[in-house]
C-alpha cells in the first residue's frame, strides 16, 4: 500500500529529523551555556554572582531602581559592611524572592535591604514572564521551578530543549563577549545613570503624570494577589532566618507620585504588610523633600543620577546607623 | 486556544493522529469533535451562537435548493443574511451604533435610555458568519449545492484551522473536500508542517517581537517623536503582515497535513507597487469576498465614474467596519478607499512601465516605495487605540532631529532589525526568485534539514514566547 509505505517513510524521516535536532539542541545549548557563564561582565554575570557567589554582610534586592539607587562603595566604607546590589533591571518582587531563596540557601547575610515600588503589586502578567532570565539556572537549581511555573504552566516542557533557556540573549551574550570594555562596569552590583532631567522636561513629565490621573482618578485597582504573596514570602524567609531587614521606598521625583499613579493603595498595603515583622524597618523616601522637586537628581522619571543615588545612599546609611546604634 | 501554544501543538498531534487512525468514515466527525473543542477553549457558551447560525443557513440552502419561486428564494436569502448580519451586528456594533445614536440624539436635546451589552465578543464572528453568508449565496446563486450533511456543513463553518481568523473560505472550494477521502500523504504532510514552521516564525520571531516596540510608542502616543512614529509604524506594518499571515500560514499548513487546499490568504503585500495591487495581495480570501458578494453586485468597475468611485468607497468602509466598531477603522478604510480612487483616476496618466529593464525596476521600486508609504500612514489609523491618539501621532511625525526611542533594551530593537531582515531576504526570494535558493523544497536532504532546523533554532532564540494574542482573533 502506497498510504502505509508513505506514513513509515514520514515516521523514520520524522524519527531522524527529531534525533538531529536534539543533537543540535544539545550542542547549542552547551555553547550557550558555556558563554553565558563564562561572562565577566554585563547583566548576565551580575546576575549569575548573585545567585552563586554573593555572600556579603548586606545584600539589596529589587528592581532598576535598587540597581540604581544603593551604591554598595558608600555602605560598606560607612557602615564597616561588604554590600552587594542584587537588582536587576525591568524584574521585580517575584525576582527578589527567587533571589532571596537561592542566596539565603547558601549564605546568611546581616541585613537585607528590598527596594519596593507599589506597582509591584499591580497586576501585570509581565513581571512574571520576565522571570525567564532565571531559566539558564534552573538545570543547577531545581528549586526555581515554582518561579518557572509563574512564567507559564508548560515552562518546564519548553525546557527539555537546552537552547531554550538562552532565548533572546543572543545580542547581549554578543556584546558582553566581543566588547567587554564597552559595557559600564558595575559597582558590587550597582550601575549609576548619569545626566539630569531639564526643567523643561520636568515640568513635561508633572503634566504627562497629571494628565493621567485624570483619566484614571478613582478607578479600582486591583492588588495582585501572586506579587502580594511573594512579597510575604521574601520576608518571611528573612524573618525565618533572623535577618534584619529594611523595606525602603526610595526617592521619587515628586511626592504625589504614587497618587498620580493611582497607588496609594498598593503603597498603604506594603507599609501595613511590613509592621507585621518585628526584624523589619519600613522607610518611605517617596515624600523626602530632599529629593522631590530636584530633577538634577534624577536621570529619567523613575531613576535617581549617581549624584542622587549618593546623595540617597549616604542618607540611608546614617538612618542604618542610627537604627543598629553604630 | 491560541496556535502559538503548547495546548495547541499537543491538540494538533492528538487530533491528527485520530485523523489518521479512524476510516475514512468517520474522519469529518473527528474533525468537527475537534473543532468544536477549539472553538469552546475560548468561551464555551459561544458555541451556541455558531450552532444557531449553522442550523438556520443549513435549513435556508435546502430549502434555496428545493424553492423554484424567485422571490421566495430571495426571502429565504434575507432571512440568512439578516441573521447573519444580525447576530454580527448585536455581538459587534450595537453599543458602537448606540453610542452615536446617544450622541445625534443628545444634540436635539433628546436624553432616551440607552442599553449596552457588556459581554465578550465571540472570537472570530466576523470570519464565521462571512463564511457562512458565503454558502447561502452562493446556493442562491445556483453556484453550490444544498449540503444535506449537518455534520458536513457544520464542519464547512467550524473546520478549526480556519475558524476564527480565516481564511474566509468559499463552499465550492472546500465543501467538496470535506466529503472526500484525504489518505495520509508524505508530501502534503511534509510541506503542510514547513508552512506551518514559517507561520510560527513569522509570528513568533518577528509579529510578537515588534509589538513590544510598537505598543510603546502607539500606546504613549504623547511623548514620542516623528523619528520613532515612523518607526513604529513601519515595525506596525510589519507587525501585522507576520500575526496575520502567520496565521494563515499555520492554518492553510495545518489544514494540507491532513490532505485539505485552503485558498492563499497573503501574497508578500508589500512589494505590490500600487495600492490596487496590494489588495489583490492583502488578505485575499476578505477582498475577494467583498469582490464577488457586494462590489460586483453593486455594478463593479462596468458603471459611470461618480458611481465607481461610490462603489470603492463603499466597499473599503465596510471593510473598515468589518475589522471593528471603532472610528479608527472606519477611517483607515475611508483612506484605503481615497488611495484606490485616487490612483483609478491617475494610473492612466502615469508613465507605461519602460522596455529598459533598469528604468522598469526603477519604476517598480518607486511604486513599492510610494504604496509602501501610504500603507503605513492608513496603518496608524488601523493600530491608534483613539482617533485622537492618531491625529496626535500624526502632529508629532513632523518633530524629526531628536533621538529615537529605542526601548528599555537595545536588544530587543536589534531583535526587530534582523528579524525584518530575515523575512526581507526571504519574500524577496519568494516575489523574485521562486525557482532559486529552495532551502525548505531542496533536492538535498541536508540542505533541507539544515534549513528547517535552522529556523527552528532560530524560534527557539528569537521568539517571543508569552503567548501573545494574534491581532485578527478580536474581528
Amino acid at each position: 500500500m502506497t498510504n502505509n509505505r508513505d506514513i513509515i517513510k514520514f515516521l523514520i524521516s520524522l524519527g531522524l529529523f527529531i534525533g538531529l535536532l536534539f543533537i543540535l539542541d544539545q550542542i547549542l545549548g552547551w555553547s550557550f551555556q558555556n558563554l553565558y557563564f563564562r561572562q565577566k561582565v554585563g547583566q548576565f554575570y551580575q546576575t549569575t554572582y548573585s545567585v552563586e557567589r554573593s555572600n556579603q554582610d548586606i545584600l539589596v534586592f529589587g528592581s532598576s531602581r535598587a540597581v540604581r539607587h544603593y551604591a554598595p562603595g558608600i555602605l560598606s566604607k560607612n557602615l564597616g559592611l561588604s554590600t552587594y546590589n542584587m537588582g536587576r533591571d525591568g524584574q521585580m518582587i517575584p525576582f527578589s524572592a527567587a533571589l532571596e531563596e537561592l542566596a539565603l540557601n547558601r549564605h546568611k547575610p546581616k541585613i537585607i535591604i528590598l527596594d519596593i515600588n507599589p506597582w509591584e503589586l499591580d497586576i501585570s502578567p509581565e513581571k512574571f514572564e520576565k522571570l525567564t532570565i532565571l531559566l539558564p539556572y534552573y538545570a543547577k537549581h531545581k528549586e526555581l521551578l515554582k518561579y518557572i511555573h509563574e512564567i507559564s504552566k508548560f515552562e518546564d516542557v519548553k525546557l527539555l530543549s537546552k537552547t531554550y533557556p538562552y532565548n533572546s540573549s543572543i545580542f547581549v551574550l554578543a556584546a558582553c563577549t566581543l566588547f567587554p570594555r564597552n559595557q559600564g562596569q558595575d559597582d558590587h552590583g550597582y550601575v549609576p545613570l548619569s545626566g539630569s532631567i531639564s526643567q523643561a522636561n520636568f515640568n513635561q513629565i508633572l503634566s504627562m503624570l497629571q494628565d493621567r490621573y485624570a483619566k484614571i482618578k478613582g478607578k479600582e485597582n486591583k492588588m495582585d494577589t501572586l506579587a502580594r504573596k511573594y512579597l510575604v514570602q521574601f520576608l518571611d524567609l528573612a524573618k525565618k532566618d533572623q535577618i534584619k531587614t529594611y523595606l525602603i521606598i526610595s526617592p521619587t521625583i515628586s511626592k504625589d507620585y504614587f497618587k498620580w499613579d493611582n497607588q496609594l493603595k498598593q503603597k498603604s498595603e506594603i507599609e501595613s504588610i511590613g509592621k507585621q515583622y518585628a526584624n523589619l524597618t519600613y522607610l518611605d523616601y517617596s515624600s523626602d523633600s530632599s529629593f522631590n522637586n530636584h530633577p538634577e537628581k534624577f536621570a529619567d522619571q523613575f531613576h535617581l543620577n549617581e549624584s542622587g543615588s549618593k546623595e540617597f545612599s549616604q542618607i540611608l546609611v546614617q538612618e542604618i546607623k542610627k537604627r543598629e546604634g553604630k | 486556544m491560541l496556535f502559538n501554544s503548547i495546548e495547541f501543538v499537543i491538540f494538533y498531534i492528538v487530533v491528527t493522529l485520530g485523523y489518521f487512525l479512524i476510516p475514512d468514515k468517520g474522519k469529518w466527525l473527528i474533525l468537527l469533535i475537534a473543532s468544536c473543542y477549539f472553538y469552546m477553549a475560548f468561551v464555551p457558551v459561544y458555541i451556541l451562537i455558531l450552532l444557531l447560525i449553522i442550523l438556520i443557513d443549513f435549513w435556508v440552502g435546502i430549502q434555496l435548493e428545493k424553492q423554484e419561486n424567485p422571490v421566495k428564494k430571495k426571502l429565504l436569502l434575507t432571512i440568512s443574511l439578516f441573521a447573519n448580519v444580525g447576530i454580527l451586528f448585536f455581538f459587534k456594533y450595537f453599543n458602537f451604533f448606540n453610542a452615536n445614536l446617544e450622541i445625534v440624539l443628545n444634540k436635539f436635546h433628546l436624553q432616551p435610555w440607552f442599553p449596552y451589552i457588556t459581554i465578550l465578543l465571540p472570537i472570530g464572528l466576523s470570519f464565521h458568519t462571512f463564511q457562512a453568508m458565503s454558502y447561502t449565496i452562493e446556493v442562491y446563486r445556483g453556484n453550490q449545492k444544498a449540503e444535506k450533511n449537518l455534520g458536513i456543513y457544520s464542519l464547512y463553518v467550524m473546520f478549526y484551522p480556519q475558524l476564527v481568523a480565516g481564511p474566509i473560505e468559499r463552499p465550492q472550494n472546500i465543501i467538496h473536500q470535506l466529503h472526500e477521502k484525504h489518505p495520509f500523504n508524505y508530501q502534503l504532510m511534509s510541506m503542510g508542517l514547513k508552512t506551518m514552521l514559517w507561520g510560527f516564525f513569522k509570528k513568533l520571531v518577528i509579529a510578537d517581537r515588534l509589538s513590544i516596540y510598537v505598543n510603546a510608542v502607539f500606546n504613549n502616543p504623547k511623548y514620542h517623536n516623528g523619528t520613532s512614529i515612523v518607526i513604529a509604524s513601519f515595525f506596525f506594518a510589519i507587525q501585522i503582515y507576520c500575526d496575520f499571515s502567520g496565521y494563515s500560514d499555520i492554518a492553510i499548513g495545518c489544514a494540507k497535513t491532513m490532505g485539505y487546499d485552503l485558498m492563499v490568504n497573503f501574497r508578500r503585500p508589500y512589494f505590490a507597487d500600487n495600492i490596487q495591487d496590494f489588495w489583490r495581495r492583502w488578505h485575499i480570501s476578505l477582498s475577494t469576498w467583498f469582490r464577488d458578494y457586494i462590489y460586483f453586485p453593486l455594478g463593479g468597475n462596468r458603471v459611470r465614474r461618480g458611481r465607481l468611485v461610490m462603489n470603492v468607497m463603499i466597499i473599503f468602509l465596510i471593510s473598515g467596519i468589518w475589522h471593528g466598531a471603532n472610528y479608527t477603522y472606519i477611517i483607515w478604510g475611508a483612506l484605503h478607499g481615497l488611495f484606490t480612487v485616487g490612483y483609478i483616476f491617475i494610473s492612466p496618466y502615469l508613465p507605461k512601465a519602460s522596455t529598459n529593464p533598469i528604468i522598469k525596476k526603477l519604476q517598480s521600486l518607486i511604486g513599492i516605495g510610494l504604496t509602501l508609504v501610504v500603507v503605513t500612514f492608513a496603518w496608524i489609523f488601523f493600530r491608534a487605540n483613539t482617533v485622537e491618539d492618531a491625529f496626535t501621532l500624526i502632529r508629532n511625525l513632523s518633530s524629526f532631529g531628536a533621538k529615537p526611542f529605542i526601548g528599555d533594551r537595545i536588544s530587543n530593537f536589534a531583535h526587530c532589525i534582523l528579524a525584518i531582515l530575515i523575512l526581507f531576504l526571504v519574500e524577496y526570494k519568494l516575489e523574485y526568485l521562486p525557482e532559486k535558493f529552495n532551502l525548505f523544497t531542496a533536492k538535498n536532504r541536508m540542505v533541507r534539514w539544515a534549513s528547517i532546523s535552522l529556523v527552528i533554532f532560530l524560534i527557539i532564540l528569537l521568539g517571543v514566547f508569552n503567548g501573545g494574542q494574534f491581532i485578527y482573533f478580536q474581528f
